[in-house]
């Protein structure tokens, strides 16, 4: 029984990635606009080379069907598309070669990634932790100061845009913590002690602004699972029972309130790859969200196509988690 | 006890965290110059690399160098002469010059490096050559280069374009390896500075060629560091993350002047904002805006006072000419400027025959279609809504409805493509040589992938364009550049609204720059009025 309810998870999961993979390819090319054109909107660029740059990126090529071919009957002449080669590149874990920078799409994906976890990951978990506990404390303290003033704080921050407080941060730390980068180019070489700390310097400004901004999603859904769980009829016996208040609290609130916590936190974590573009733009991160930024800008399929892939994948592996966990966690999840 | 040590442990580590970097910053002997930029390169490889001419000047040497504006210096190229019919030029190539790996470099590596762009069709070089033919080494420090058709403007833009690289590194790759190449060993040239580390989207850390043949590099390191936003780097500059910022935004200059130590730079430059007016044959736009009238009354409602001040917080000039000041050379100071007067807009609407028979405060043409346009700009920075507003208000008082909305860079360009819009605000950086800018207007630019943007298309412009392109007299070629200039303005496929300034920062208690910084090439700007303070 329990099997079977992994296995069918699992198909959806592959279901829904093949659905991803095809329309991540036709998502970018109904944008309007030559790619060509845009990235090279450059006086020094005749239109001969503008072919050239086509041919060279198989741009030149029909997006996914050859039709003219196909209605003379030449069958493998009309499937030579992009889409085909985009298939077959995938098929043999090739992502293709940036149009910007000619570099290779997985290279810049997997040079980028464990970046965007350290940002993301950190500011996630600082929020996590600030969420959890001004949750627990409010729903326990629920119709006092505490919780109005909690609440209040909690709608602020969530109303507040990344963008906006990232930049007031920014000019209040200004000549205390640095205003951008991962790290102070020539200091340090990579791996040593000073390299790290000089990334953990780098770090502060952008993982608070992250924190701050998402705590208070945290808080709010754990204020309310709680107080939902405190009304229980369990709860009640508990305390005709003589438990002391930090038992009641830990040992049976906690645990069925932290339900709904973990389908979002796992999901939260799918998230991580795809990173804060807004906080890693303000703060000059070279992660993945500012990679998908500059992008977009400069239509970059390969790079778009890599980064939304990476992305879907681990959206896709959290929620998957997320159902394996809720079945672990709530016995009542198993058959449906 | 414990806990309290524990504490102090804690305490020590962010104490650290927090001063370290200081203490790391003042220990070298070793000059740096950091550069903030909010784009640094495109590809490491000249073969397909276009972006950060500033960083490719350093890396590489080319037969004559840009200096400010207009000014070509000789660079490995010490003199050249060309034949009179134009076909032959003729090199003196510097001796003693090697290139950054301690190769030398002679004149037979600079015919090398032509005909290979000519052969291999290297795309980032290959168009600067056009009508070269071939090119010859005869001895050690002649090159010959021949070509079909007369260029008039070989010096003063196309060989500034053209690298000299090293055969050894090159030889033998496919065109598809040129434009593939971007290890660090492709930046090997006869520049002041070569590449120690690159990590892209973040920073560039470029070491002193000792071999330079100016001489040695002003200073032993520069470090090339990319923000994401142009609010970022006025922040990093003010806290003295940075030296110097070479392009930075109108709205941080209020900012910086109130910073100590930082010198902001304001130089009018290579740039100006313009009104495109469909004028197409084939376009979308109301027949009304092919008429040359209208065009001239638009003209004259435009309050380019008030963009100036409202636009660019004052730090822009109102213009009126294709070739702004900085093009002093070229640039026709006889055309007589259309003042902004509202009344005189409306007359020369009457007189043309819009009159608004419907009483809707809109004028009609003769086929009662009102004169209703779209008016575009980009939405890639906070000015232009504002700067459409003005527009849109001036021409509401001649009767013309223009309502102004802004859309990404991208779908604007696609329309300007089909010539589906009316009118289009754009702001316009351009060479100092004025073959390109020339050249938007030319019948030929209107096939697929050219720049001509309004469709404007006139035998007698071409013919002139053709002259100045063409020309083997600077006499020649201004004769033609001012005709091109005047019929530009009469005809107003373009309407030039001002020259905003080219705005520059550096950290004054660290180093000094010449004024003109901002108009030239960092390596023009290194070694000349450069210095480090002591």
């Amino acid at each position: 029984m329990q099997f079977d309810y992994l296995l069918r998870k699992v198909f959806f999961a592959v279901i829904t990635l093949i659905v991803v993979i095809v329309f991540n390819f036709f998502l970018f090319r109904i944008l309007p606009g030559d790619p060509v054109k845009l990235l090279f909107r450059n006086p020094r660029l005749t239109r001969e080379a503008q072919e050239l740059i086509r041919v060279q990126f198989g741009l030149d090529k029909p997006v996914w069907l050859n039709i003219e071919r196909l209605s003379a009957g030449d069958i493998p002449g009309a499937l030579d598309s992009q889409f085909t080669a985009y298939i077959h590149n995938l098929l043999q874990g090739k992502l293709g070669i940036s149009f910007t920078n000619r570099q290779d799409v997985g290279e810049v994906l997997s040079e980028r990634v464990w970046r965007t976890v350290l940002l993301v990951f950190s500011g996630e978990l600082l929020a996590i932790v600030m969420g959890v506990v001004v949750g627990l404390v409010a729903a326990w303290k629920r119709g006092t100061a505490i919780d109005s003033a909690a609440l209040f704080i909690g709608l602020l921050t969530w109303a507040l845009p990344t963008f906006f407080l990232g930049i007031i941060l920014l000019i209040l730390a200004r000549g205390i913590l640095p205003t951008g980068g991962m790290v102070t180019p020539g200091l340090a070489e990579e791996g040593t002690l000073e390299y790290w700390i000089d990334v953990g310097r780098h770090l502060i400004l952008p993982s608070l602004t992250l924190a701050v901004v998402s705590a208070s999603g945290y808080m709010l859904i754990m204020r309310s699972s709680v107080v939902e769980v405190l009304s229980e009829a369990y709860i009640l016996t508990a305390k005709a029972k003589g438990l002391s208040n930090a038992r009641i609290l830990f040992s049976h609130a906690l645990k069925n309130a932290m339900l709904p916590m973990i389908t979002i936190i796992a999901l939260t974590l799918g998230y991580v790859v795809g990173g804060a573009i807004q906080v890693e733009t303000v703060f000059s991160w070279p992660g993945i969200g500012r990679l998908i930024y500059d992008s977009v800008a400069k239509q970059d399929y390969p790079v778009l196509q890599g980064a939304f892939l990476l992305l879907a994948v681990s959206v896709i592996l959290a929620n998957l988690t997320a159902d394996i966990l809720y079945s672990v966690f709530d016995p009542r999840v198993k058959v449906t | 006890m414990r806990s309290k040590s524990k504490k102090f442990v804690v305490a020590m580590l962010i104490f650290a965290m927090l001063g370290l970097g200081i203490v790391v910053n003042a220990q070298d002997a070793t000059t740096t110059l950091r550069i903030g930029t909010t784009y640094m390169i495109d590809t490491l490889g000249p073969g397909s690399g276009y972006y950060g001419y500033d960083i490719r000047g350093l890396f590489y040497e080319t037969l004559v160098e840009a200096a400010d504006n207009n000014n070509v210096e000789p660079g490995l190229a010490e003199s050249w002469t060309v034949s009179d019919d134009g076909l032959t030029w003729t090199f003196k190539i510097r001796e003693g010059v090697t290139f950054s790996d301690g190769t030398p470099l002679t004149a037979a590596d600079a015919a090398w490096s032509i005909n290979w762009i000519i052969e291999n069709q290297v795309v980032s070089m290959v168009s600067y050559l056009a009508f070269v033919e071939s090119a010859e080494a005869p001895d050690a420090t002649t090159l010959i280069m021949n070509l079909s058709e007369p260029v008039s403007n070989m010096i003063s833009s196309k060989l500034l374009y053209v690298y000299i690289l090293p055969p050894h590194i090159w030889e033998g790759k496919t065109a598809e390896e040129i434009a593939e190449f971007n290890e660090p060993e492709s930046t090997i040239g006869a520049g002041p500075y070569h590449l120690v580390e690159h990590q892209p989207d973040e920073y560039m850390i470029l070491e002193a060629n000792d071999n330079y043949w100016r001489g040695q590099p002003p200073v032993d390191q520069i470090i090339y560091q990319q923000y994401s936003t142009e609010d970022a780097l006025v922040q990093a500059l003010a806290a003295g993350e940075i030296d110097l910022a070479k392009v930075l935004p109108t709205s941080g200059v209020q900012t910086l002047e109130q910073t100590e130590n930082v010198q902001v730079i304001k130089t009018t430059g290579l740039n100006f904002l313009q009104l495109s007016m469909n004028v197409s044959e084939d376009g979308t736009q109301p027949a009304s805006m092919r008429d040359p009238q209208v065009r001239l009354a638009i003209d004259h409602a435009i309050d380019r006072e008030q963009i100036v001040t409202v636009g660019y917080f004052g730090l822009a000039e109102p213009a009126e000419i294709l070739f702004p000041p900085a093009m002093a050379q070229w640039r026709n100071t006889d055309i007589q400027i259309v003042p902004f007067d509202i009344a005189e807009a409306n007359r020369i609407l009457d007189e043309a025959g819009y009159a608004d028979t419907d009483g809707d405060g809109i004028r009609e043409d003769a086929d009662g279609n009102p004169l209703e346009y779209r008016l575009a700009g980009p939405d890639s920075d906070a000015y232009y809504p504002r700067i459409l507003e003005i527009i849109s208000d001036g021409l509401s008082q001649i009767g013309i409805s223009a309502l102004p909305y802004t859309q990404s860079t991208e779908s604007l360009t696609v329309l300007q493509v089909d010539y589906d819009y009316d009118m289009i605000l754009w702001d316009w950086g351009i060479d100092a040589d004025p073959h390109f800018l020339t050249s938007v207007f030319t019948c030929a630019e209107m096939a697929d992938g050219g720049w001509n943007d309004t469709g404007y298309c006139n035998p007698e412009y071409d013919a002139l364009f053709q002259t100045q392109a063409t020309a083997t007299s600077d006499e020649q070629r201004r004769d033609a550049l001012w005709k091109i200039q005047q019929m530009i303005f009469d005809d107003r496929p373009w309407i030039i609204l001002v020259y905003p300034q080219a705005i520059s920062g550096y950290r004054s208690d660290r180093f000094t720059f010449d004024p003109n910084l901002p108009n030239a090439l960092l390596k023009w700007g290194l070694f000349t009025g450069f210095s480090i303070v002591q």
